[in-house]
């Protein structure tokens, strides 16, 4: 045993004591937001699905080439965006689903890192879908009551004997297990895990026209290339999807929305003002979201191509004061 | 990922095996194979006892409530990371440090532009490793340009870097400390054994709460991947040190610090330097799965491509990742054994070298001037189209075959399985765990086996790693048996093991996220693709360890077989196989454990159970689900790896 003296005179004592002391004055304080960061680079989180990446890639074309800004666009899910907010790490979220659970803990009531940024003209709507030449084949099959009669023409070798519903990513939004159980539909739930994997499933029963159900969403572009119909459940009504394990109707709408990093939104440059004008159609992101996915463009081609032929909707989104 | 190019020091004891006991000793003889057998007789009398008159509880009362506790934990990291002292003098010190660390390379990279890069990278190598890997270099910097991917290889190798030497400056004295202190080595070797078991994307979560989203992440998750190895062969190569060198030192009355500094580093730098080509490949193996939290380059490259299903694109990313990892391997090797770098004399090294950097400065400097800085896009080129050409041409070709072996591999082995696991009473698996431990190896490895099972009940998270285990046992089962027969295939041709080893590198090194796409368009969304991508990807040290351990038989032992006029098959049953028996044995466990760092990967084509709790966890920022069932995932690694590891050591000692 060492006694108190010999331990602070020892030299490596000694250093952490000073080290220590150092630490702990305030200037020293590390917070994540002081990270080396360019204030010409706007950074921009791009969640998993192509209608997304049609965003950024027409927010990037238009920061690069109209404000001379450089984007950086990092792919994450969707939670650990904001994480990526709060932390400072990501500047804006362009298309948000939701997740007032979220904007709950890091908004204004929370640790007030981020501000919602409004719509961004995007209307979503998730939802259960097949493809049509299913009910023709089966009338009625689009409803929750043909679903119940007619479950096992989507039988697989994965879902066993009850009918396949396929889902996709791990970070989407989902009540479809409610539904099943409240409609007492016979159907398994198989987990895609991506959506890169259930689409390239759906493409491929799409081709040999076999019998699908799956977990979608508008806009997307797999809406313009397949010929898909939605499932008719009863329209959302607020509280019919309050309690998750019992859900008796459709996913609601969403008014997809914009959220800022604070910083970046009270900065208030020319990058925000552009981001925070800009307005568009579900059509337009159909547009840019089929020229990335199907025609298989990069991101940069499919937006200058977009911008090239729509400069009449853009325009107005462009700070006078900072255009070249 | 790489979990066999971790572990070299269970791989060294493939010492050359004494003769058999006799060739008659078939397998079946083999005690570890009856007790097995009787083992699962056992389990399917008790199991049908249950089935037919019991309802036993299954999995009741198992659960710790461990994920709510950590999710508990992280509601509060959340709220307090920018105002607890623990963050504010401490994880973002290192967060911040790491993040700017990559940064600053990354722009000290661009500042030297593409022309200065080129020169530097090639000159380095020439210097190091001589003309034909500098030449290599050269073909790979013109890849990354060609394919339109210089900025990414460019963020990459920034990332990389920065990884290794953080891994470097933390694993190399932790190596030389284990290599003079067994005590200490003992107490470390079970964290590294967690360290490689833990599959790394279990890590990313932990790691995003502490050091926040991005390079910082990535380069601590890169790092803590790529310590196990530096440690290990460090400390190899410091305990191979000749002990009469040191004893002469010592007994010439030198200090401890004088032992080490002039003779054992001196001595053990050549061992020490292939840790470092280890730690690099193993760094390279997590660019891909950094990129899930936000990690730029070609890692992000390929998991935007999969995010579009464009096999095309994610086929070129991962072309210039198997290039760059190849690359920095041959450099690294090189500068390991030394032969190849080339013959300069003293007086002339140091111009040499100055003539190297002041080349790529004016390569830099002529750059800047005439306005070259990013590769000119006109010497692009894709290859894209012709990958998803080919992608789908193979489809059409064996579509429906493949699905239709995929039904037929849930319906009749996976699922039973499956069930057969799942349904069990837990004490039941625990025990059998248990018995299998005892009898492949030692009551440690019993007990160690029988309570990483239980440790999975204990998770909450039974059934899940029910499901995984019969899904890993089913991917081992398919590679060790497809391995064993490519392996023998290989050992007797010389043509066909020169054909197949740039196949192997490429398999090793090109990131299953690449083939993920294609395995679901051949096998539909499910556990079969994911079983197939696992199989691809265990598959080479499995081939590679089978084809050495055959070489490596005695020639005598051969020779002897063949003048008493065996036949092919005879010399291989009776006596090359059992020759090669220890090496079969690692080959068996290095297929599992490869397997099993694939169980997350998996769950990106629907393979559920504990990998999808993982990539679920991470999506839905639920550190419970996704830590519980990243631990459980190590516990069935243990038992598994601790099983077969038993063997192959009872299998050495019953020579002995």
């Amino acid at each position: 045993m060492r006694d108190r003296s010999t331990l602070t005179r020892s030299l490596p004592a000694k250093a952490a004591v000073v080290v220590l002391a150092v630490l702990m004055t305030a200037s020293c304080a590390v917070r994540t937001t002081s990270m080396l960061r360019d204030p010409d680079t706007v950074r921009i989180a791009l969640n998993g699905w192509v209608g997304y990446e049609a965003d950024a890639a027409v927010i990037e074309h238009l920061l690069e080439h109209e404000l001379d800004y450089q984007v950086q666009i990092m792919q994450i899910d969707e939670q650990p965006a904001w994480q990526a907010l709060d932390q400072g790490a990501v500047d804006v979220i362009l298309e948000n689903w939701g997740h007032e659970d979220l904007m709950e803990t890091y908004g204004p009531n929370g640790n007030d890192t981020v501000v919602d940024g409004g719509p961004n003209g995007n209307i979503g709507h998730i939802g259960w879908y097949m493809p049509r030449y299913l009910t023709e084949e089966y009338p009625g099959i689009d409803t929750p009551e043909g679903l119940k009669e007619h479950a096992d023409v989507f039988r697989t070798d994965e879902s066993g004997d009850k009918g396949q519903f396929l889902a996709g990513a791990p970070g989407f939004v989902t009540s479809d297990q409610g539904m099943i159980d409240h409609y007492g539909l016979p159907l398994s739930i198989v987990y895609a895990g991506s959506e890169a994997a259930q689409l390239t499933a759906v493409r491929d029963a799409y081709e040999d026209e076999q019998p699908i159900l799956f977990y979608s969403q508008e806009p997307s572009w797999i809406m313009e290339d397949l010929d898909l119909v939605r499932v008719k459940f009863p329209e959302w009504t607020e509280g019919c999807d309050a309690d998750p394990a019992d859900v008796s109707c459709d996913y609601p709408k969403y008014d997809l929305n914009k959220i800022y990093r604070k910083g970046f939104a009270t900065e208030d440059s020319a990058a925000f003002r552009l981001i925070d004008a800009w307005k568009w159609r579900n059509t337009d992101q159909n547009v840019v979201a089929g020229l990335i996915a199907r025609d298989g463009l990069e991101r940069e081609d499919a937006a200058a191509k977009w911008a090239a032929d729509n400069k009449d909707v853009w325009r107005p989104w462009i700070p006078e004061d900072a255009a070249k | 990922m790489a979990t066999d190019t971790g572990t070299p020091q269970r791989a060294t004891p493939a010492a050359p095996a004494p003769p058999p006991a006799g060739p008659a000793t078939a397998l079946l003889r083999a005690r570890p194979v009856q007790a097995a057998l009787l083992t699962v007789l056992l389990f399917a009398v008790v199991f049908g006892a249950y089935a037919a008159f019991g309802s036993l509880p299954t999995r009741t009362g198992l659960d710790l409530g461990l994920g709510a506790q950590l999710d508990r934990l992280y509601a509060w990291v959340v709220a307090n990371r920018n105002a607890s002292p623990l963050f504010l003098y401490g994880f973002n010190y290192l967060s911040v440090g790491l993040g700017s660390a990559v940064i600053l390379i990354d722009q000290g990279l661009t500042l030297l532009t593409w022309p200065g890069v080129v020169v530097l990278g090639v000159f380095t190598a020439w210097r190091v490793a001589g003309w034909r890997v500098a030449a290599y270099v050269a073909v790979t910097f013109a890849v990354f340009g060609v394919l339109g991917l210089w900025e990414q290889a460019m963020t990459t190798l920034a990332l990389i870097t920065t990884s290794v030497l953080l891994a470097l400056l933390a694993g190399i004295p932790l190596g030389i400390a284990a290599g003079r202190s067994q005590r200490f080595y003992r107490l470390i070797r079970p964290v590294l054994d967690f360290m490689q078991i833990m599959p790394a994307f279990a890590y990313l979560m932990p790691a995003l709460l502490l050091f926040g989203i991005g390079n910082p992440s990535a380069a601590v998750v890169t790092t803590v991947y790529a310590i196990p190895p530096a440690v290990r062969i460090t400390a190899m190569a410091i305990r191979n040190v000749d002990p009469g060198a040191v004893e002469a030192t010592t007994s010439l009355g030198s200090t401890p610090w004088q032992l080490l500094t002039k003779v054992q580093l001196p001595l053990a730098k050549r061992t020490i330097l292939l840790g470092v080509n280890q730690t690099i490949m193993l760094a390279m193996s997590m660019v891909v799965i950094a990129s899930v939290i936000g990690a730029g380059g070609l890692g992000d490259a390929i998991y935007q491509a999969l995010s579009k299903a464009n096999v095309g694109q994610a086929m070129e990313a991962g072309l210039a990742i198997v290039l760059m990892a190849i690359a920095l391997d041959r450099v690294t090797a090189a500068a390991g054994d030394g032969t190849r770098t080339p013959a300069i004399p003293e007086r002339l090294r140091l111009p040499v070298l100055g003539a190297g950097v002041l080349a790529a400065a004016v390569a830099a400097l002529a750059a800047r001037l005439a306005g070259a800085t990013a590769w000119p896009a006109g010497w692009e080129l894709s290859i894209a189209g012709g990958v998803n050409w080919l992608n789908e041409a193979l489809q059409d070709l064996v579509g429906d075959a493949t699905k239709a072996l995929a039904g037929a591999t849930l319906n009749w082995v996976l699922d039973p399985l499956r069930a057969v696991l799942t349904d069990s009473p837990w004490w039941l698996v625990v025990i059998a765990a248990f018995v299998l431990g005892r009898l492949f190896g030692s009551w440690g490895t019993a007990l160690t086996g029988g309570f990483a099972i239980l440790a999975c009940g204990l998770l909450g998270a039974w059934e899940f790693s029910m499901d995984t285990l019969s899904q890993v046992l089913v991917a081992a089962l398919a590679t060790v048996v497809i391995g064993f027969a490519v392996g023998i295939l290989a050992s007797r041709s010389d043509t066909f093991a020169a054909l197949l080893r740039p196949l192997l590198d490429a398999m090793q090194t090109l990131p299953p996220f690449v083939y993920l796409i294609p395995a679901v368009a051949l096998f539909g969304v499910g556990r079969i693709p994911a079983l197939a991508a696992a199989v691809i990807y265990a598959l080479p040290p499995v081939i590679r360890l089978v084809d050495d351990g055959i070489r490596g038989c005695s020639p005598s032992a051969v020779e002897a077989a063949v003048a008493q006029g065996s036949s092919r098959w005879q010399l291989l049953t009776k006596v090359q196989l059992p020759l090669a028996r220890s090496s079969l044995l690692l080959a068996v466990n290095q297929g599992i454990m490869m397997v099993l760092a694939m169980v997350v990967i998996g769950a990106l084509v629907g393979a559920g159970a504990l990998g999808y709790g993982v990539v679920f966890g991470m999506a839905q920022n639920l550190l419970g689900l996704g830590l519980t069932s990243g631990l459980a995932i190590v516990g069935l690694g243990l038992f598994l790896d601790r099983v077969t590891q038993g063997a192959a050591r009872q299998e050495r000692t019953a020579h002995a």
